[in-house]
This record gives structure tokens, sequence and C-alpha cells, in this order.
């Protein structure tokens, strides 16, 4: 039957496609993207304007990531990236402008300084067996420290525009003034026209930081697949015994991951001099937990021996689409900050998933998406509903302490109404008891529907977004283009039986 | 804005008319940052003032910005140490309450610095008025866009209240003005990266965007950053900042920055360390000393850079 062709072809690219370390970073990617299509106004979240803005403050840390990602194959860790990449943004800023030092000196300076931490890290790791996690901790802080202390902490000056072809740079810029300025050959003349007529639309953002990013990229990878050194840091991690029983010089390419590492930090320094406002040892601050959070979201084990370049694109991508996304949506803080958590959980899930692929805990997944796209689609209503309730509750509580005499500070009195802040909270409640109360208990038989994955949950669930979609359109609330998204997952959730089954007979 | 000023110059009078008896005491100081512009100059002023008073200070820092843990612990060793007085910065005004309370009782001044103390009684508080600064900022800000013009504002961190005060302050004093307008925001934990990405997405989202406010001078420069990756030039879309930092000044010269409410940051760390010294002598100090603020513009740069020695 064609049919059943078509299904067990599409059966096996999905089974062939989970079986990459990126997959679940990919999937998170698009998921999230979609998402925050859906949500904000505005120019459309897709405009290739927009996606290169993502890729340009993307770019300092992705350079990182890509090093970190070599550490970890190799079964280590590099804690110290983000005080070697401050202290080297400082240093370099700090030459440049008050020693007189010539741009090109002044990077030479900055990536020389990236390759000797890397060689004092990985001496001691390699050479003298100490833990990778403690020389790096303590890197983070003796880093740190030295910026802050030979620039005093105060930032320097102004950046010779040198820095800015490692950043904001315009590579169509020559062409788009030659054509302003008519000098442009012939030939040429129509795409600077187009260029210039497009400019604010789309080229105005194609800048050097993203070129880079995307080359260091292809080159990272390329360098990871084809070869010795590349074979040989996944062979370390995998087996670092075995790796020295079959003749590798284990020291040696330990060193050189560290180095590199370190040297994709001083890079990433340049490149951020690119773009920010000047230079200080204060930059850098916690992005080696971002670093290391894309390589794991990027499917790379932080055990070694398993994981992916690309992944660790993916991961740096979604890590930065997130912010991104969450501003461009204009999400209140706290929440972006539960988001964020809750989106990385959900991309180093489908990893694990995937590792241990059984049907049963791939229709957990699929629920967990469905419950939590429940949640996202009912988080108007039900917030409103709530704070209107704590509201209530803060109020009777508080003025219950202020008469039995309680001393309050004037922060904590302010949780007592005035009565026409009264009336507003009333009416709130009472226009979205029904709703919340109702969305609520769905989300939470959302998740607790994990506990029982089968064809029975799925339907029910099925049932159940369809009455939340229902609730959402007659209150008028937005969220439910959200809710289809839990419905493709529900879908999925069904054929997932099916799919093995094919799966397994080809 | 010169009543403030005039009234700080009288206050700094009085305070600098009684520095004669003070001789060896010591002064502990928990400042909040030792990198961040702004609180650099706080600190100067604190060094300057128990210099001029032949006073001993010992200054500590968090080892990062908003480290209450840290900053609790470099509260009680230096309540253990005896030292006669205490100037502080809270990292969090509640959650350094018990540590002020248990210092108070044992004797010891303690003198709130920028941010003030909830849940206990302090010596005395020096500082700018957060929430009334920030919202002559809104009222300044409104004047150089239309109501109805879309604008994006820079918050500080919103879990402190000096980032809660700046942000309510602001958004009380411009709404009053163009009730229309509509604000994106730009979250932050006072990290002008955060700032330069968030200004950068919005801009280049929303093109007609005309102002840039921010609830502290590293973001300014974030923002100013943001509109120069973009391609804008000095003035195509308005900035205002809150600090006065010298970096800001120097871009406003440049045409970037149209305002900037300047809090007089050297006078809070001199005032504030004065004052514990007076109460380590058990002269009386006045329980809230407000260091007033400065309203800079291009028209007013000349004599803000005269009154902090730009």
């Amino acid at each position: 039957m064609p049919d059943t062709h078509t299904s067990s072809r599409f059966a096996m690219a999905l089974a062939n496609y989970f079986k990459k370390d990126w997959s679940g970073a990919l999937l998170a990617v698009v998921i999230l993207a979609v998402a925050i299509e859906l949500v904000t106004d505005g120019k459309p979240f897709f405009h290739p304007s927009n996606l290169m803005t993502i890729l340009n403050n993307s770019a300092a840390l992705g350079v990182i990531a890509g090093g970190m990602t070599l550490v970890i194959l190799t079964a280590g860790i590099d804690l110290s990236v983000g005080s070697v990449m401050g202290m080297t943004a400082a240093l370099v800023g700090y030459v440049a402008s008050y020693w007189g030092f010539p741009p090109l000196l002044a990077i030479l300076f900055g990536l020389t300084l990236g390759l000797s931490i890397g060689l004092i890290h990985g001496t001691l790791v390699a050479r003298f067996g100490m833990p990778a996690f403690i020389v790096t901790l303590a890197g983070l802080s003796i880093w740190r420290g030295t910026g802050h202390l030979t620039t005093g902490a105060q930032a320097s000056p102004k950046l010779d525009g040198v820095f800015d072809y490692f950043g904001r740079y315009n590579p169509l810029t020559p062409l788009r003034n030659g054509y302003k300025e008519g000098t442009l050959p012939d030939f040429l003349m129509p795409l600077g026209e187009w260029v210039d007529a497009n400019w604010i639309e789309y080229f105005r953002t194609f800048q050097m930081s993203l070129v880079i990013f995307l080359l260091f990229f292809v080159v990272l990878g390329l360098i990871v697949k084809h070869t010795k050194l590349g074979r040989y840091i996944y062979a370390i991690g995998s087996n670092e015994q075995g790796s020295r029983q079959a003749g590798i010089d284990v020291r040696r390419y330990k060193v050189l991951a560290y180095v590199i590492c370190s040297m994709t930090a001083a890079f990433a320094a340049l490149m951020f001099l690119g773009r920010a406002p000047y230079a200080k040892s204060d930059y850098g601050q916690m992005w080696e937990l971002d670093a290391i959070a894309a390589v794991v979201i990027g499917g790379t084990s932080l055990f070694g021996g398993r994981g992916s370049i690309l992944g660790t694109f993916l991961g740096v991508i979604l890590l930065k689409l997130i912010s991104n996304g969450l501003t461009l949506a204009q999400l209140n803080t706290f929440w972006q900050m539960v988001v964020l958590g809750m989106i990385i959980l959900l991309a180093v899930g489908i990893d694990i998933v995937r590792q241990s692929a059984t049907p049963r805990k791939i229709k957990q997944v699929l629920l967990a998406v469905a419950a939590a796209s429940l949640l996202f689609a009912s988080i108007h209503p039900v917030s409103q509903f709530v704070s209107a309730q704590i509201s209530l509750f803060e109020h009777n509580s508080v003025s219950s302490l202020v008469s039995q005499g309680v001393n309050l500070a004037p922060t904590q009195a302010k949780r007592v109404l005035d009565p026409e802040a009264m009336v507003g909270v009333q009416s709130i409640v009472s226009a979205t008891w029904m709703a919340g109360v109702s969305l609520l208990v769905m989300t939470i038989a959302g998740f607790a529907a994990l506990a029982r994955p089968g064809r029975q949950t799925s339907v029910a669930m099925m049932g159940v977004t369809v009455l939340a979609g229902v609730v959402l359109t007659l209150g008028g609330w937005p969220g439910v283009p959200v809710l289809a998204l839990g419905a493709v997952a529900l879908l999925g959730s069904l054929y997932t039986d099916t799919l093995f089954e094919q799966a397994r007979q080809h | 804005m010169l009543k403030p000023l005039s009234k700080l110059i009288f206050a700094g009078a009085l305070v600098a008319g009684v520095s004669l008896h003070a001789s060896a005491i010591t002064v502990g100081y928990i400042t909040k940052s030792a990198t961040n512009s702004g609180w650099i100059m706080i600190n100067q002023g604190a060094a300057d003032a128990a210099k001029e008073e032949n006073a001993k200070l010992v200054t500590v820092g968090p080892a990062f910005q908003g480290d209450l843990a840290s900053q609790l612990e470099v509260f009680e060793n230096l309540a253990a140490q005896g030292v006669d007085a205490i100037g502080v910065a809270p990292v969090d005004s509640s959650g350094i309450a018990p540590a002020v309370q248990a210092a108070m009782e044992a004797g010891i001044a303690v003198v709130a610095i920028d941010t003030g103390v909830s849940g206990a009684e302090v010596t005395s508080f020096v500082a700018t008025d957060n929430e009334a600064v920030a919202k002559i900022q809104g009222q300044e800000a409104a004047k150089l866009v239309a109501d109805g013009d879309k604008i994006i504002y820079v918050t500080g961190n919103q879990a402190q209240s000096t980032g809660q005060e700046r942000r309510d302050g602001f958004m009380a004093g411009f709404k009053a003005e163009r009730p229309n307008s509509e604000i994106l925001l730009v979250p932050t934990e006072w990290n002008s990266d955060q700032a330069q990405a968030g200004v950068e997405a919005l801009l280049n989202n929303h093109s007609d965007v005309k102002m840039v406010v921010n609830a502290w001078d590293g973001g300014t420069m974030g923002a100013k950053a943001a509109l120069e990756n973009l391609g804008f030039g000095p003035g195509d879309v308005k900035l205002v900042g809150f600090d006065g930092a010298a970096d800001a000044i120097v871009a406003m010269d440049e045409g970037w920055v149209q305002v900037d409410t300047a809090q007089m940051l050297y006078q809070m760390g001199y005032q504030g360390i004065k004052t514990a010294i007076r109460a380590a002598g058990n002269m009386t100090v006045e329980k809230r000393i407000d260091t007033g603020t400065f309203l800079v513009t291009p028209e007013t740069s000349a004599e803000y850079k005269a009154l902090i020695g730009m």
C-alpha cells in the first residue's frame, strides 16, 4: 500500500533525525521560534534582519561555546572563559588607548594572552593531573581579579575603528557608499541600488559579527570532523586509558584543547569590543555558565566523547533566541527567568529521551509539550486571576496584622489596598475566576497526565486542549495558536507506537 | 533644580564645621560594587571623607554585585571586630535588616548609603530619593517626544528596591505627561551588555521608536552602542540617562544623550561616611540626608562638570 510506504519512510526519517546529537536542540529552537512568532507584534520574528540581530549578539558567546565544546569533549571543563574574555577585553582596550599600542599589536597581545592562559590551564590539568574543575575555577577568580587590578576596573574611553571589523562593521557598506557617491563600476550599480533601497529593511544588520561567527563554526566543524585533532579529542573523551594505549599523546591533545578554548575566549573579547561601548574588566560575567549550557543543550555529554559542533551552534542560538524573543514579546522579567529554565529543561529532556528511546518516554515528552503549551496559553487569564486573588489575601492578612498593632515597613504596608484599588481587584476576580480556575485545573491535569502515558490519556488531553481553546476564545484572550502546538504534540503521541513499529520493521 | 543643591551645600557646610574632634575612629564601609563606574565615585567620596577626618576606613565589597550572603558575612565580621560605625549600601533592603538591628543594639552607629534598610532602625540614611529623581527624569524625558511616540525603557534589577523605585518614578513622571505613548521594556540586572542586546533587538523590530530611557548610565552606554551598531547617528533616537556618570556626560557632549538626571554620587559617599564618623563621636546627626540631584542637559553640562571636577 503506498500509504504505509510513505508513512514508514517518514518513520525512518524521524528515527534517523533523532539519532543526531543535535536533534533536541533543533526541535526546541523550532518550537520556541514558532511560539515567539505567534505572540509578538511589530516586525515578524522570522524577519531576516531580526534573525541577523540574534546572530550578531550570539557571536561572541558562540565562539566561546565552540572552544568549550572541545574541552568538554575531552571530558574536561573550563570555568574561566568569562573571566578570560573580560580580562582580555579590558587589557586590549587598555593598551590600545593608554599605552598607544597600534590596533594590530593590541589584537596580537590579546590573542597571546589567551594562548598563555590556555597553556597554563592545560599544563596544570594534563601534566600535573589537577582536576579541570578546580584549575579553571581558580582561573575564574585569578583572571577576573587581574583584569580589575591592571585596569583599576575603569572603562577605557575609546576604541579604534579597527575593532569594528570584528563586530559592527557591515561588509556591504563600501557597495552602498559607492552607489550613493556614484563611484561604483557600471555593472555593480543595479546591485548597489538594490542594497541601498533595502538597507534598513534587510541589510543594515548584516555585520561582521555574524559573518565571523558562521565562518568560525564551519571551520571548527571541519577541524573536528576531518583532522587528527578532532578524532583524538573524541577518543580521549570516551576512553582516556585506551587512547593512551593506542599511542595517542593524550597530554598534548588535552593541553591543545584548553589552549584553543582560552584563545576562543580571547578572540570573543575582540568580537565583543567590536559591538560594545567601551572596554571594561567586568565584561563576560557568568558567560562560563551560558557557554556550558549551550554546549550541553546542543547534546554534548558532560562526561566527554559524545557531541557535535553543530549542536553547540544550535544551543547558542536557542539561548539567545530565548532572550531576544522574550524581550520582543515584552514578557515580565521574572517570567523570563522561569521560561528560560523550562526551555532548557525541555531541550535537555528531549535529548535524554532520545538516547533511551522507548515509546513510553517519547509519549511523555509529547505530553509534556502539550501541558506546557496549556500553561503558556492560559498565562493571561490565570495570572490575572491569581495575582488579583493574592492581592485580596495580602490585603486581608496585612490589615489584620495592622489591627493587631504590628509595626510594618512602608513597602510592606503597601499591600493594603485603598477602596478604589479594592473595587478594581474584585472586578478582576469576578471576571476571571471561572476561566482562571478551570484553566489552572486543566494545566495541572496536563502535567499529571505525564504519569500515565497512553492512548486514552492522549485522547483525554486532546479534549482538554479543545476545551481550553473554547474558554480562551470565549474570554477573548490570546493563546489559541499556542494550544495548536500542544494539539500537534498530542497527535504525535497517538502515532508514536505505530511509528516505532514501522521503524523496527525496516 | 538648584534648591536641593543649595540644601546640599548647606548640609556640607554643617558637616564640615563640626569636623574638628574626631580622631582614630574606625569606620567600616560596605560598598555594593568596586567596579561599577557610579560606585567608584561613591567610594571615592567615602575615602576622601575618612581622610579629612583622620578616621580609619575599612572598605569591603561583595564578591559580585547583588550578593547578599557575602554582604551579611562582612557586616557581621566588621561588627565583631568592634568598629565604631558602619556605613553600608545594602544590596537588599530587608535582607540586611537583622544584622543592622544587632549592630545598633550593640551600640554601633549604622548609616545606610544609597539604599535604605526596611525593617530596622538606622542612625541615618544618606541617599537621593530614587523615586523622586526618576520622576523628574520621566517629566524631562516626556518633553523630548510627542504624545503617542513609542519609547524604550531599560530597567535596572527589578528584584532590588533601587531598580523598582527608579522604574516606578519614571513611569509616574512620564505617563502623566504622555499617557498615549507605548513603553517597551528591556529588563536587565544592571548589566550593560543586556541593555545593548535588548535595545538592539527592540529597535530593529520597531523602527518607530523615538527615545531610549535608562535606569542607570551603564544602560545608557549600552543603548548608545546599540544605536551605533544599527548605524544611527547622535540624536536620531533620543537618549536619557540616570546617574550623571562621566562617560554619559562625554556622550552628551557628542550629542548622543539629551538629558541625564545626576545623583550627587560623590556627595553620597562623602556625606555618608562623614555622618558615620560624627555619629560614632556621639554627635547628633539627621535621620535622613538627601544628597540632592542635578539635571544635566547640554546647557547645564559645563556647570555639572565643574561641580564634580570633570
